[in-house]
């Protein structure tokens, strides 16, 4: 019987490498390399210019002014940084994946939300083109969504995945 | 579950690291910004009944005139180089996104005697009324937002400067 993550099954340790080609093992650190150079690159361009950032982020109209708009411009550059870290050295490679599952699945909601508002506007969803604040200055919405769909799909195979090669396993002491 | 749990502490561990690097750099950069200053409460008001008021005030394109030729400091909010490409004349370049670099430059150079006009690209952008709010911040009172910026400086055929000051 074939059993999946979903189902709780639990798989034979290390031998669970196998039950999917997306979780095969050179693919999972292809995948880990991609995120981090994106991840790093993106931070970079960030890190240091709080202002600019938080004004990119205050311009999708979820967070304003205030605290959270400048907490989030200050520590969400170094997260990034952080995540594209562990990726590269293969420590924390899941908690490093978590966080990017939910900054991407973040990221798509808001960039959805500003798609969405330019499309009310009259503007049409293939001419939509702006800075999405993300460092990697202006792009197309639907060309933004689908990257960040992938960089979402590629998360998810790295937190799902049974074993990663090539990285150290962190785990909490259990008492 | 067990993998899943782990995700999550690894995902604090890094969570908690971002933070205090986050904090600790931005507090020794020179663009660090305080992140919990009251930008929010700083008033902003285009009633131009308001004159000589304190606080940050919209104001159109002939009252900017009129206040420049009368003495107020100019400031400019864009980049260098848009600002080297053309400004209005006596304006001082202070770009929002580099208030490192211009704020020790640009702030003894203004005085609450007189009227500080900040303006930047054109009638879309924000940066002048962003810029006014960390002035009004930093102890300057009388503010004036240029809306219309340098697009409709020069676009009415007034006087232009290009260059570095």
């Amino acid at each position: 019987m074939k059993m999946t993550w979903s189902q709780g099954a639990r798989m034979p340790a290390g031998d669970r490498s196998g039950t999917h080609w997306i979780f095969n093992p050179y693919l999972l650190l292809a995948f880990r390399l991609l995120l981090a150079a994106i991840f790093i690159y993106a931070a970079v361009q960030k890190i240091g210019k709080p202002l600019a950032f938080a004004d990119e982020i205050r311009n999708y109209g979820v967070v304003d002014y205030g605290p959270p708009l400048y907490i989030m411009a200050i520590v969400l550059p170094w997260i990034e940084l952080l995540c594209g870290i562990s990726l590269v050295t293969g420590v924390g490679v899941r908690g490093a994946a978590l966080i990017l599952v939910g900054l991407n699945a973040m990221f798509l909601a808001v960039i959805a939300k500003k798609t969405i508002g330019y499309m009310g506007d009259g503007t049409p969803f293939m001419k939509i083109y702006f800075d999405c604040g993300c460092g990697f200055g202006e792009t197309y919405a639907w060309k933004k969504l689908l990257e960040d769909a992938v960089y979402l799909l590629v998360s998810l195979a790295l937190l799902a995945a049974p074993r990663h090669r090539f990285a150290v396993s962190i785990r909490r002491r259990s008492s | 579950m067990k993998m899943l749990r782990n995700a999550i502490f690894q995902a604090m561990a890094i969570a908690a690291v971002s933070a205090a690097v986050g904090f600790v750099f931005n507090s020794y950069s020179r663009n660090g910004i305080n992140p919990f200053r009251g930008a929010v409460n700083v008033p902003v008001t285009a009633d131009t009944t308001q004159s000589g008021a304190e606080g940050i005030r919209v104001i159109e394109l002939d009252e900017a005139r009129r206040a420049i030729e009368s003495g107020a400091s100019v400031i400019d909010a864009r980049r260098k180089d848009e600002f080297d490409e053309g400004h209005i004349p006596g304006a001082i370049l202070f770009d929002y996104y580099d208030m490192g670099t211009y704020r020790d430059r640009v702030l003894p150079l203004l005085s609450n005697e007189k009227d500080i006009v900040v303006y930047c690209s054109e009638a879309t952008c924000d940066d002048s009324e962003l810029l006014a709010k960390e002035l009004y911040l930093l102890g300057f009172t009388k503010l004036l937002v240029f809306k219309g910026g340098f697009a409709e400086w020069s676009g009415a055929g007034l006087p232009v400067e290009r260059g570095e000051i």
